[in-house]
């Protein structure tokens, strides 16, 4: 699994939704998370310490799984030991930190996103309803208008 | 795994689901666009709530349950998320004062 920038991430899931247009499903999973194991956590909560939480969002096609995770505050040291855990694993992980305001821009760029390729689902059946509503109108209106009619034919008869 | 049928339902059982655990649960989106169907859920490795549908009107509803999630997540589940339908419904009266005719 690959963690990623915010914005190669959005890259991503688009080029995914593109590829899985004629078969295959596209998943996305939204997990609060602290990104810090079991053990860690223990020891900061008896520390008394706040443990700062994140929206890790994954996406995935059924081969390939992308991964971004989306925080409250920003810190340029958090950024250092993940790289740091990188190359001790060396796994392709990067990880990807957010502001408060950075994650509305996300979250608006994840939903322009999902916008432009959720298009393949049913539109509303209400104009179906419309289209056969006006015609039963038309019907109404046009018996209405015949009673008028009627009466002018007597008196053409009655003055011959 | 539990199919729910209407959509105000499955928002408001999903989201005591996350405040009841909010570091197990998840919410899953899953969508195919060949078969034209989108199935969200929301589980907390116990419990599964699960919500399909085919319809183009539902891509917006999701798109407010993605925020409202996203709301919950990062600020935490005791956060308000009427701020997320809040919005949207003050918008909502001003748009109508903006359209009514003036006598």
């Amino acid at each position: 699994m690959v963690l990623l920038q915010p914005d190669p991430f959005l890259n991503e899931l688009t080029s995914m939704f593109e590829r899985s247009t004629e078969k295959g499903s596209v998943w996305v999973t939204l997990k609060r998370s602290s990104m810090k194991c079991k053990a860690t956590r223990k020891k900061m909560e008896t520390a008394g310490e706040t443990i700062e939480y994140r929206c890790l969002v994954r996406a995935t096609d059924g081969k390939k799984t992308i991964s971004t995770s989306v925080k409250r505050t920003f810190q340029g040291s958090d950024l250092m030991w993940q790289e740091g855990e990188k190359k001790k694993r060396g796994c392709g992980r990067v990880l990807t930190q957010l502001s408060a305001r950075d994650y509305q821009k996300f979250q608006a760029s994840y939903a322009t996103v999902l916008k432009a390729h959720m298009n393949a689902l049913k539109k509303r059946e209400r104009k179906d309803k419309k289209k056969t509503a006006e015609p039963e109108k038309k019907q109404a209106s046009s018996k209405k208008s015949e009673p008028f009619k009627k009466p002018a034919p007597p008196a053409s008869k009655a003055s011959q | 795994m539990v199919y729910i049928v209407s959509w105000d339902e499955f928002v408001e059982r999903s989201v005591q689901l996350f405040r009841a655990d909010p570091h197990s649960s998840r919410y899953a989106t899953k969508y195919r666009r060949c078969d034209g169907k989108l199935v969200l859920k929301v589980t907390d490795n116990r419990e599964c709530l699960k919500f399909r549908t085919d319809q183009a009107q539902d891509v917006r509803k999701m798109e407010k349950l993605n925020n409202i999630f996203f709301t919950l997540m990062i600020r935490g589940p005791d956060a308000d998320i009427s701020e997320a339908s809040g919005k949207e419904q003050a918008e909502q009266p001003a748009s109508k004062k903006g359209r009514g005719r003036r006598q």
